[in-house]
């Protein structure tokens, strides 16, 4: 080739910055990316600053050629799929490598700034914490600095770039606050690409084994925020609903794919005074909302809906933090008309499973006479004999309530659900298991409810003649504690088996309340900025009926007015300071002559070569000359008028 | 079968030729709309235009598309990021403008040259705000200047080197002024009309014919009788000069012959003439005039010039050199 390959040395003094924008970007991707695309960056980018240093040679086509390839098959053998934010910021950080490899002009450094742009908005897209916002200020303040560092000519120092980019933001920044408030936000998306949100997401289990090696989650990661716009109800009536599990093999609960049923809305009957709340959820990456029993209004229209158990589920997987609000209503009545089809349907059991408790059921039915007295009567013996509730009970083999009825007693909500809808069925009552969470702890600062991972219960519903579907929560009536104080007070308090943690101190306790607090506010009026938000804060700041064609022209005077205001300070900013008025009247008379006063050359020299082109009458010379002199350093208003009328006089 | 011809035989040339006209009518109606510049010329705002560049359009672009993936993913903090490149796009805007508006332009004039050479034509641009003006640069369709920065207060020299193509009063009808600052998103810029005049002396040729040889006031051929009364000076040392006369002195120094001239009554001089210079072309005539003239000045001998209406007595020093060559540049009909 003829073209020469050297570096000149003349990116020098732009290229650290360039590298520092790409570094500051790529940063918050490193955790996600497999190690050996951070270190071919890092390689890169070294190998690129020696080259400008040394004035080295870079790589030949073919050498980078090769690399681009390598890389590509890499990120694709890693991945196994080029879409997504996962491969994409691994893609976009392959790019900036190579393009470095081959960056000789201005014009590569624009690509390369363009790269790491994209690159601190796909970390956005993945993490979405509170200091996410000043990382990206403090990203794009480089980004900037190194852009103002490529100029052709001179160069600022890199403390006037740096100077000059903070400047630039921040007048930028009311107008990216007026644009993000009035920018109308729609709640469907174009289209669905998976984001990598394998650290964030955490669901509950779609099925449920007692008697597997299994223990409760105690995390305390946060499942999901309510805001009440009321009073916050008391804690047994906090049964946040979730998935429905129906049928049941001897082993394994499990119930059905969120489905949309148009008649379950139907079976409800409300009475009695509804909740309002707002749910922040965590990414699940389920289809389920949780919900008070018994949701009856939703947002998000027909993308979410009812399934036929009364769940709730959105037609696409939660895999951002999603802010709905719920009505329910604590007061209800549901399925009551149910077909003998689907009674037989809900009290199903596999046959020979169990055999000891469906011969227990049967003579408990016999006993108590109705089937009302018959599940009273389950209660009281699970409160009165020595069942214990523990986080990690033992297996339990083949035949697992059976097991646990009569061998271990040791169990969670999942065993005491599970044996109590066995002995309910053995009978012929329909039952079915709720999962979901149960409880939640208020943050006093927020006056929210925190609602965790380790809040997650199941419960069961019993059908009743006439009643429908009631509620019965077997796990309270072994540790009723778990459902007046949650899930690890119950086990701190109750049997007492020696857990490896003692409770959190006082201060430590209301620390990480407070950053709840914050954490939930951000989340629910900034990350949850959305249609719903949007609107209530149109209507709070006074606007009828908010469309967005409304929100639009709002948006576009607004920044209409910031930009002139802007260029108000700009235009102060570069403002030649007032020439007083002789000095204008005397320019005035400096144009008219057609010659330029020289450096340095006082008024009566420039009037003696301005008397030898003999361009005006010598007495208007000597008539401005005379009154701008007495004018500028006498500074009498006599001079002045004089000077006026001279300047006047020559025109 | 024979090729089908292209429509559209040079569709390149044509589309250029369209922006060519365009770009044409837009400057005429600048020119109209602006008159002629004084010579020295503050920039107001409503004459600085500006336009983005390739590097602005591409960001556009590329914050739509980043808007399009703040709406599809409903991420309010790439929103964020989105609203503040877009707020930086407006702000640039304002800045770039700003970055010429105010500006003394005031022109400083040109040196003559000889046609063929480039014409530096000097343009002082003087900062009078309070705050660094960045990368401004001067330019025509032909040159550029280079980029500088102006601090406050600061006046500075841009150069615009034009080629003269022939003798005579060069005019530069229009340059511009323009900037990129900050981010080469956008290119401000400003048209400005002066009366901007350089001289082209005639073209200096190498291969002139050797000068007539040195007369005496009256007509006669020279021999010794340059005076001695006053020492004048030093000259290049020519056949035929006195060995008395040799500075041996400044040769023992420097290793030239130097023969010292004297002012005398009897001053010797050499004429050019014009007329004398037969069977050539008038600009190759006054191309070789220029060579003479230009060698007598270096050589610090006195000649004179005589071209048809006018004439300059034997004399030396620059002036008289400025003057003869300016004669020969605006020689003739429709160069005065």
């Amino acid at each position: 080739m003829a073209r020469p390959r050297g570096t000149d040395g003349s990116l020098l003094a732009s290229l650290p910055w360039t590298l520092a924008a790409l570094f500051v970007s790529i940063a918050p991707h490193v955790p996600y990316l497999p190690p050996w695309i951070t270190a071919a960056f890092l390689a890169c980018a070294g190998w690129r600053y020696v080259i400008e240093r040394q004035r080295r040679a870079l790589p030949s086509p073919w050498l980078r050629a090769a690399l681009a390839l390598g890389c590509f098959l890499g990120v694709l053998a890693t991945y196994s799929s080029i879409s997504g934010v996962g491969p994409g910021s691994a893609l976009l950080t392959i790019m900036a490598a190579l393009k470095l490899l081959e960056t000789r002009r201005r014009r590569d450094q624009f690509v390369l700034l363009f790269l790491s742009i994209f690159l601190v908005m796909s970390a956005l897209l993945r993490e979405q914490y509170l200091w996410s916002v000043p990382y990206m200020l403090v990203s794009v303040l480089v980004i900037m600095t190194a852009w103002l560092r490529m100029p052709a000519g001179e160069v600022q120092t890199a403390r006037q770039s740096f100077a000059t980019g903070t400047r630039l933001l921040a007048y930028a920044v009311p107008l990216a606050l007026v644009m993000w408030l009035f920018f109308p936000r729609i709640s469907t998306p174009f289209w669905a690409v998976p984001i990598d949100t394998s650290r964030a997401a955490a669901g509950l289990s779609e099925t449920m084994s007692p008697g597997d090696i299994s223990s409760l989650s105690m995390s305390d990661a946060v499942a999901f925020r309510v805001s009440f716009d009321g009073p916050v109800p008391h804690p047994r009536d906090r049964y946040w609903r979730g998935l429905v599990l129906t049928q049941f093999n001897g082993r394994t609960w499990s119930g059905r794919e969120p489905g949309r049923d148009p008649g379950a809305r139907d079976q409800i009957e409300v009475s009695g005074d509804p909740i309002d709340y707002t749910i922040t959820l965590e990414p699940t990456r389920q289809q389920w909302l949780f919900a008070l029993d018994m949701p009856t209004e939703w947002s998000f229209g027909r993308e979410a809906f009812m399934g036929p158990q009364q769940q709730l589920a959105r037609a696409t997987p939660i895999d951002q933090r999603i802010i709905y609000r719920v009505r329910s209503y604590p007061d209800f009545r549901v399925g009551t008309e149910l077909r003998s089809l689907y009674r037989r349907w809900y009290s199903g059991l596999p046959e020979d499973s169990n055999p000891r408790t469906a011969d227990l059921a049967r003579q408990m039915r016999l006993a108590a006479g109705s089937d009302r007295a018959f599940v009273d009567a389950v209660l009281d013996m699970l409160h009165e004999q020595p069942f214990f509730y523990t986080l990690e009970p033992p297996p339990l083999g083949s035949n697992p309530v059976d097991r646990f009825l009569f061998d271990t007693r040791r169990g969670f909500c999942e065993h005491y659900a599970s044996a109590f809808s066995v002995l309910l069925r053995s009978v012929g009552i329909p039952t079915r298991i709720v999962l979901g969470y149960q409880g939640g702890e208020i943050n006093p600062l927020g006056g929210h409810l925190i609602v965790r991972q380790s809040d997650a219960h199941a419960w069961t519903e019993v059908w009743f003649e006439g009643a429908g579907w009631v509620r019965v929560d077997p796990t309270a009536a072994v540790a009723p504690e778990r459902v007046e104080i949650g899930t690890r007070d119950a086990v701190l308090e109750g049997v007492g088996e020696g857990w490896g943690f003692s409770a959190p101190s006082r201060l430590v306790q209301q620390v990480t309340m407070a950053w709840d607090a914050i954490n939930a506010r951000w989340n629910e009026w900034i990350l949850g900025y959305g249609p719903d938000t949007q609107n209530a804060f149109m209507k709070w700041l006074g606007m009828h009926e908010p469309t967005w064609r409304k929100m639009l022209l709002t948006l576009v005077v607004l920044v209409v007015a910031l930009i002139m205001a802007i260029s108000l300070v700009l235009m102060f900013r570069y403002q030649p300071p007032e020439k007083d008025e002789a000095a204008r009247l005397y320019a005035r008379f400096v144009t008219r002559t057609g010659l330029q006063p020289r450096t340095g050359e006082t008024a009566r020299r420039f009037a003696r070569r301005v008397r030898a082109t003999g361009a005006l009458p010598m007495s208007t010379v000597h008539a401005v000359t005379d009154a701008y002199m007495d004018a500028r350093y006498g500074g009498d208003e006599e001079a002045r008028e004089r000077l006026r009328q001279a300047v006047r006089a020559m025109t | 079968m024979s090729s089908i011809p292209w429509p559209f035989p040079d569709a390149r040339g044509f589309l250029a030729g369209l922006g060519r006209r365009g770009r044409d009518r837009v400057r005429r109606w600048a020119r109209k709309r602006q008159g002629a510049d004084p010579k020295t010329t503050t920039l107001s705002p409503g004459r600085v235009y500006i336009l983005p560049t390739g590097v602005g359009l591409v960001f556009g672009l590329m914050t739509f598309a980043m808007l399009l993936g703040s709406m599809n993913y409903n991420n309010n903090l790439s929103f964020v990021l989105t609203f503040l490149l877009v707020g930086v796009g407006f702000v640039a805007m304002h800045q770039c403008q700003r970055n010429l508006v105010g500006l003394d332009v005031t022109f400083a004039g040109a040196e003559p040259v000889f046609a063929g050479q480039a014409i530096r034509y000097r343009v002082a641009v003087t900062n009078h705000s309070k705050s660094t003006r960045y990368g401004i640069r001067l330019y025509t369709d032909a040159a550029g200047s280079e980029v500088q920065d102006l601090a406050p207060g600061e006046s500075r020299i841009f150069v615009l080197a034009l080629r003269s193509e022939q003798r005579g009063w060069q005019r530069l009808e229009r340059f511009g002024i323009s900037t990129l600052f900050p981010f080469e998103l956008f290119r401000a810029w400003a048209w400005l009309h002066m009366d901007m005049r350089g001289l082209a002396y005639p073209a200096l040729v190498d291969d002139a014919p050797p000068p007539p040889p040195t007369m005496t006031a009256r007509g006669h051929r020279q021999h010794d009788a340059r005076g001695e009364e006053d020492f004048a000076g030093l000259r290049r040392y020519h056949e035929g000069d006195s060995p008395r006369h040799v500075a041996w002195k400044a040769f023992a120094r420097s290793g030239q012959m130097l023969s010292k001239q004297f002012a005398g009554a009897d001053t010797s001089s050499q004429w050019f003439d014009y007329e004398q210079l037969r069977g050539m072309d008038l600009e190759r005539r006054l191309s070789v005039l220029t060579r003479w003239i230009v060698d007598a000045d270096r050589s610090l001998e006195d000649y004179g010039l005589r071209i048809p209406g006018a004439e300059f007595a034997p004399a030396h020093g620059a002036s008289h050199r400025r003057r003869c060559l300016e004669a020969l540049a605006l020689f003739g009909p429709g160069t005065a």
